[in-house]
Parts: C-alpha cells; sequence; structure tokens
C-alpha cells in the first residue's frame, strides 16, 4: 500500500499546480519558454526522487528515475533559502546543494515557480462579487502579517525566557566571553605543548 | 492451463472454444462501457488512477516519445502519456472493442486532449503496426481478456523498437494468504453485487472475477514475457500483489 504514497502526492500535487497556473495569466509565456524540459528533486528526507515537467498548459509531476535534463539534491531546510537567490552560490558551496546537469532548466524551473503569482482575488470575485472578494482578500493579507508578527515575538519571548529567566542558554555577551576564553586556552596550550617538545629534544 | 483441448480457452471459470471467446469478451465490453469509470472507482475505491500513475513512472516517456496504449479502454493511460509526449510526441489509443473505444474519444476530446492522440480499433495479437514503431507500449487491465497471450506479446515484441519497453499493468495474486481470502471474498460476493446495483450488469463483473483469477500469476507471465523475447523482465506488486505491473525489453 505505501509503495503508492508518492504517485497520490505527485497526482495531489499536480492538481493543485495546475489550478495555480492556471490562475496566472502571465504564466503560458513562462511555460512556453521551458515546455518539454524536466527537473528533477531529490531532497534528503524523503526516499522519492520528484521530477516536474513542463508542458505548454501546466507542471506534471512524477516520480523515477529516469534521466532527465537536471536534477536538483538538496534537504527542506536548504530549499527554503532558495527563495532568496543570491543564497545560491553559497549553498553550492557549503555542499548542502547539488546541481547535476543544465543548470538554466533549473533556473528557468525556480524563476517560473516564484513569479507565479495566481490572481485569487479575480477568480475569488466571480463567487463573491468585487466587493467581498477585495475584503477576503485583505483579510487573508492581515492575517498573514499578524501570524507573521505573533511569530517573531514568540520567538523573542522564547529566547529571553530560556536567556534570562530560566538561564538555560547563555547571552550574546557571554556566549563571546567563553568563546574568548576558550581560544586563550587553546594559545596556552600550544605555547605549553611547544615548549616541552623542545625540552625533550 | 495445459489439461485444456487444443481449440478452446477460459472466459471467466468456464471453458470455451477460442473462436467465441472474443465475442464473448467483446459482449461483456460493450455491456460495461458506459459505467466503466464509474465502476472503476467504485470498486478499487479510486486506487486504479495510483496504479496507472505508477505504471508512467515506470515507462521513462519522455517528449517526442511514440506510445501505444494497447486495450486502452477509456483512456485514463493514454491522457496522462499524451501530456507527458507533448507536441512532438504520439500516443495511439488502441483496444478491439468499438463502445470503449467511442467513450474513451469522448471522454479525451471533452478533456481537451486532441492533438497528438490517434485512436485504432486492433487485436491485440496482430497489431497492425509495422516492425520497430513505438518506444513505449502500455497494456492495462487488458491482456487477461486477450484469447492467445503469447502470440499478443509477441506481436508487442515485434511492433517496439529495440530499446523500448513493455509495461503490463494487470491484476494478480495477492502476496499474503488472509489478503487472498479477504479479496476472494470481496470479489465474488461484493462485487458482482456492486456490479449489478450500479452498472445494472452482474454477470459482466462474475466474469471480471473470475477472469482475473484464470490470469497468469506474476511469475508466469514473466516468464511468458521472456518467452516473447522480452529482456531484463521485472514486475512490482502494487497493493499486496492484488496488481502486478510487469515491465520488458526489446534490445
Amino acid at each position: 500500500m505505501l509503495s503508492l504514497v508518492p504517485q497520490l502526492i505527485c497526482a495531489t500535487l499536480e492538481k493543485v499546480l495546475h489550478k495555480v497556473v492556471a490562475m496566472d495569466p502571465a504564466s503560458p509565456a513562462l511555460l512556453q519558454k521551458i515546455q518539454g524540459k524536466q527537473l528533477a528533486l531529490q531532497l534528503q528526507e524523503l526516499p522519492w526522487r520528484f521530477v516536474l515537467s513542463a508542458t505548454t498548459e501546466s507542471l506534471l509531476l512524477n516520480q523515477h528515475n529516469e534521466k532527465v535534463d537536471c536534477v536538483i539534491s538538496t534537504d527542506l531546510a536548504t530549499l527554503q533559502q532558495l527563495n532568496d537567490p543570491g543564497q545560491l552560490t553559497r549553498l553550492i558551496k557549503q555542499d548542502k546543494l547539488q546541481i547535476d546537469g543544465d543548470l538554466q532548466v533549473a533556473q528557468q524551473f525556480s524563476s517560473l515557480l516564484q513569479q507565479l503569482d495566481p490572481d485569487w482575488q479575480q477568480h475569488l470575485s466571480a463567487w463573491l462579487g468585487d466587493a467581498l472578494a477585495h475584503k477576503v482578500a485583505l483579510a487573508i493579507k492581515q492575517l498573514q502579517l499578524y501570524i507573521q508578527t505573533q511569530l517573531k515575538q514568540l520567538e523573542h519571548a522564547a529566547v529571553e525566557l530560556a536567556q534570562d529567566e530560566l538561564a538555560l542558554s547563555p547571552t550574546q555577551a557571554e556566549m563571546n566571553q567563553f568563546s574568548r576564553d576558550v581560544s586563550q586556552l587553546q594559545a596556552r596550550l600550544d605555547q605549553l605543548s611547544r615548549h616541552n617538545a623542545f625540552r625533550q629534544e | 492451463m495445459t489439461d485444456q483441448q487444443p481449440d478452446s480457452t477460459h472466459f471467466g471459470f468456464k471453458t470455451v472454444k477460442q473462436t467465441e471467446k472474443v465475442s464473448l469478451v467483446a459482449n461483456v465490453f460493450h455491456s460495461v462501457a458506459a459505467k466503466y469509470d464509474l465502476m472503476n472507482d467504485v470498486m478499487s475505491m479510486g486506487i486504479h488512477r495510483l496504479w496507472k500513475r505508477f505504471t508512467i513512472d515506470c515507462s521513462g516517456v519522455r517528449p517526442g516519445h511514440q506510445v501505444l496504449d494497447l486495450a486502452g479502454g477509456t483512456g485514463d493511460i493514454t491522457a496522462l502519456f499524451s501530456k507527458r509526449v507533448g507536441p512532438t510526441g504520439k500516443v495511439i489509443l488502441a483496444d478491439i472493442n468499438e463502445s470503449m473505444l467511442n467513450v474513451g474519444r469522448d471522454k479525451l476530446r471533452d478533456s481537451g486532449l486532441v492533438n497528438n492522440i490517434d485512436y485504432v480499433q486492433a487485436n491485440a495479437e496482430a497489431l497492425p503496426f509495422a516492425d520497430n514503431s513505438f518506444d513505449i507500449i502500455s497494456i492495462g487491465f487488458g491482456l487477461r481478456n486477450v484469447t492467445d497471450k503469447d502470440a499478443a506479446l509477441r506481436s508487442m515484441y515485434r511492433v517496439l523498437k529495440p530499446g523500448g519497453r513493455l509495461l503490463v499493468l494487470e491484476f494478480s495474486k495477492p502476496e499474503y494468504e488472509w489478503l487472498s481470502k479477504v479479496y476472494d471474498l470481496y470479489s465474488f460476493k461484493l462485487l458482482p453485487a456492486i456490479g449489478g446495483l450500479v452498472a445494472n450488469d452482474k454477470e459482466s463483473y462474475q466474469y471480471l472475477a473470475e477472469s482475473i483469477r484464470m490470469h497468469p500469476d506474476q511469475d508466469t507471465l514473466k516468464q511468458m514475457m521472456e518467452t516473447a523475447g522480452f529482456e531484463h523482465v521485472s514486475f512490482h506488486n502494487l497493493t499486496g500483489g492484488i496488481v502486478a505491473l510487469h515491465k520488458g525489453y526489446k534490445f
């Protein structure tokens, strides 16, 4: 039963992608450029390699290990950092990201996925009317903002709690002091062992 | 299978003349064509879609490929292939049954897939195509109904290009004893009842359950494919062996 999980994931994601791509007015031009190209994504957390194929109308998803135009191997955490294109070289250098094959294909797929901007409001307005659709979109944006601020505040509070209230983890200054002490100790140890070696000779 | 008369074959659990099987099977599918998709979803609880997707994943299909979907029925596998071979490739949906072919054609046209699909009414035992024509041949839940399976496999081998693959998706033998029992109960008691209720055709679904039991098991089919000339033949059991996907290459 478990053997069909990747197919279930592919089928579901493909449906979602198809809807999202169809809602984006700019997508046909982008798809035209990469139609027929295949990009594989191998995540360390998952045992399966997923393959994205571009057609003129949509993106298709499959799971296989056949030959493709470009393969990206990475982990989930790194994948999130890829939103920022400036990080790309650093991640490759740190060996967190491997790209085999046609780099241009990887870039084209990533720019397509990043530029996907489905016009939710327009489609929603067909159901709810313009005014209500605008209100809903505004409410969703405000909710996103609210969640982001709350998450940041929570993180801040957690750090304060751990460092100041419960004294579980050191503050930045304590950490720096400790590092300096360790470096000094290391230097003294080096000195001593050199001295020792000299005396033994 | 060995105790048969030379000119007889199976039709479910019945033994019939070889010449009769084609028309008997044809009657079954003329009768179920209209409700075929609905029944597939009801009977397999939708899992048949994942079996078919698995077949595509094992096919190595690429843009530009020539694909033959044999016994393609109502075109599920053809639809998946058609999107993946793109405008430069071609998929041929072949079925021996005209009713099924018509239902498939209407369904694919309704979903906007028209550019790269051809429809051919053909018998798998004597395929009307030139040698070395296809990169991929798939036969999904069809080989079971073919009268002379060895001849069909040889015919597929002939029209496949060197380096091409054959994918046989078919009901098979469950891997576990308990599953086998549950499955028997399901397919002989429940299935004909559902068939009677949904499609108003109990006998056809009785035949379906019986024909699955008479179909060669995983190892026998693998052997048959090797005898027909295929190499590197392997199979994957899906859903505990209720269905198996056999894969073979022509070199």
